[in-house]
């Protein structure tokens, strides 16, 4: 009889986020546990507890998921957790701490998807504001987009904190190899004159970008806001807007809101928990991966 | 339609072990659920509410599992749980604290067969010491053996205290005549194993205990166990599959064999999984602990011969 998929769900926090429990039980795991206040040094021990209790084969069929709400805390329990692993007692791991690197990956993946289809160009080299950028997916955002050639700022209303993230996002998640700089949000009048896509992942109900702003950037040309509860993030963007003109801006600059970053980020989310079950080898994905499937998802589904 | 079966799954600490978790799946149950930070005083009240929310025959699908890291509050646990039942309301209980109880009942059973078949001798005509014996896979082992009527010590890396202290407890609990020991440094160890027979190394995984020079100590060794699939093993020069194998780095003794943690981890999967799928299948409750462990682990290596 074939084994059942289990998922062991591993976060930082008091308590699992039921999105992840129902896109996991959605996705074809059968059991999906809760492991709660799970703390780094703990990783190690759950690993290998899974992964002593089932064949190699049956492995196939098990899993583990970080959540949490911490991105560098995240990353370092899936680096933990795969130098945990024995081979051939291995299994996947997939880290989406609040769904971060899954939403951050729809988000640039859309705006990329307009930058081709709308502007007939690409990210390389584009200037990209992250507003609202020091959280969990301004990081991710601000990372994906800049390992695809963008030259990415991440403004917060503390310069300090935004610098500290930024420096962070380069070490930690970039190794080095992408240059994320900060700003300061008192300043981002200065900084709209160059920008050419404009992310907005700051708390729920916060207006970043104001429409004069909007209308006076000379060159901007993707607006996206992962904020679905109004005010919207950006002025002119609401929730339902998926490549739509905002209204006032005189760069014609198209705006992407948060359902549809929701949908990509649905599916994206979806494709690497199946992943985990259809790969013949243990995967270890987190936002990288979910970029790659969130643009293959652009291409395909369209 | 017949009732799903659930195993209500009780831990003292803040989480369960995946492996349990792994385990119970597939010895069939449909639906686990995990409850955490577990009280003594709670189990009562879990217990009762567990059997009074299903009829006489939907409660035999049904069972508690009681996890943990610590086995005097998971011996108490589920004697708590078994005083809360209300025939015939009432469920199987199987207490594996830390997979402690089912892990050190293959270690031993695996241990005793080397030792019958190689040496023609039982357990009760031997020494034996128990590394990383203040843990919980070493006090089950501990008591296991010391129960079959080997001379048994525990032995603490750290403090002597800790060893007598541990072995007091459990003696008084189950009439066992544990023993407890230190080894701190390479000499203590070379001391302690010198005239030993047997020798099961249950400390943490990725750590070696005894190193081939203080094996060069051990004079009457017979046979070695380990229960760390981890590299470095606990015992240098044993290998993961070893069955029986000859071990050579007890170059002082003769014809030591080995048995590796992959050999004894085969075993406690069969035993653990039969004694969850026991919980699904018998007609009257059962309550499951190390003792019960040993005789199915026994009669695993029987069948196998």
């Amino acid at each position: 009889m074939e084994k059942p998929f289990i998922l062991h769900m591993l976060t930082t926090a008091k308590n699992l986020s039921p999105f992840d429990v129902n896109m996991a039980l959605d996705a074809g795991w059968v059991s999906a546990l809760p492991y709660i206040n799970v703390e780094a040094s703990e990783v190690q021990g759950l690993v290998q507890d899974a992964i002593f209790s089932r064949s190699a084969k049956n492995l196939k069929r098990t899993g583990i998921f970080i959540g949490g709400r911490d991105t560098k805390q995240a990353m370092d329990m899936l680096k933990t957790a795969k130098r945990s692993m024995v081979p051939p007692f291995e299994v996947s791991v997939f880290a989406d701490p609040s769904g971060a690197f899954t939403t951050a990956a729809g988000m640039v993946a859309a705006a990329e998807h307009e930058l081709i289809t709308k502007f007939n160009t690409t990210l390389e080299g584009k200037t990209i504001l992250a507003l609202g950028g020091t959280g969990p997916v301004g990081q991710a955002a601000a990372v994906i987009a800049a390992q695809a050639g963008a030259k990415v700022m991440i403004i917060g209303r503390q310069l300090e904190k935004a610098q500290h993230v930024a420096d962070m996002c380069n070490n930690e998640f970039g190794d080095g190899k992408i240059t994320i700089l900060a700003g300061a949000d008192a300043d981002k009048a200065e900084f709209m004159k160059t920008a050419d896509v404009v992310f907005a992942t700051g708390a729920a109900g916060i207006e970043l970008l104001s429409a004069e702003l909007i209308a006076s950037a000379p060159q901007l040309k993707v607006a996206a806001d992962v904020n679905a509860v109004p005010p919207s993030g950006i002025a002119g963007v609401d929730a339902f807007h998926n490549g739509t003109p905002i209204q006032g801006s005189n760069s014609q600059a198209v705006g992407i809101g948060a359902l549809a970053i929701g949908n990509i980020k649905y599916h994206t989310q979806n494709r690497l928990l199946k992943k985990m079950i259809d790969s013949d080898k243990p995967v270890y994905l987190h936002f990288e991966h979910a970029f790659e499937v969130a643009r293959d998802y652009m291409k395909t589904s369209r | 339609m017949q009732k799903r079966s659930i195993l209500h799954m009780l831990d003292p600490m803040p989480n369960n072990s995946p492996f349990d978790i792994n385990m119970a799946m597939d010895a069939g149950f449909e639906v686990l659920m995990p409850y955490s930070n577990v009280k003594l005083d709670s189990v009562y009240r879990l217990t009762q509410d567990t059997i009074f929310s299903r009829s006489p025959a939907g409660i035999k699908r049904t069972g508690i599992f009681i996890g943990g890291r610590d086995l005097g509050l998971a011996m108490d646990m589920l004697e708590a749980s078994h005083q809360a039942m209300v025939p015939p309301f009432e469920v199987s209980v199987f207490a594996d604290p830390s997979g402690a109880f089912t892990t050190a009942a293959a270690l031993v059973a695996c241990v005793e067969q080397a030792l019958k078949i190689q040496h023609g001798k039982e357990l009760k005509d031997c020494r034996v010491l128990v590394f990383g014996g203040t843990g919980p896979v070493g006090i089950a082992t501990g008591i296991i053996a010391s129960l079959a009527g080997a001379d048994t010590a525990l032995v603490d890396h750290l403090l002597l205290d800790s060893a007598m202290d541990v072995a007091k407890a459990f003696n008084r609990r189950f009439g066992c005549t544990l023993k407890g020991e230190c080894a701190r440094t390479e000499e203590d160890k070379a001391t302690l194993i010198k005239e030993v027979d047997i020798i099961f190394c249950a400390a943490k995984a990725g750590i070696q205990v005894l190193s081939s020079e203080v094996l060069k100590a051990a004079r009457n060794l017979k046979v070695v166990g380990d229960v760390n699939a981890v590299p470095p093993l606990g015992i240098e020069g044993i290998k993961r599959t070893d069955a029986g194998a000859p071990f050579a780095n007890a170059v002082n003794a003769q014809g030591t064999v080995a048995v590796g943690a992959l050999t004894v981890g085969d075993v406690k999967y069969q035993l653990q999984h039969k004694m969850l799928q026991l919980m699904l299948t018998t007609d009257k409750p059962v309550y499951l602990d190390f003792r019960e462990a040993f005789n199915k682990a026994r009669d695993i290596l029987t069948e196998k011969k």
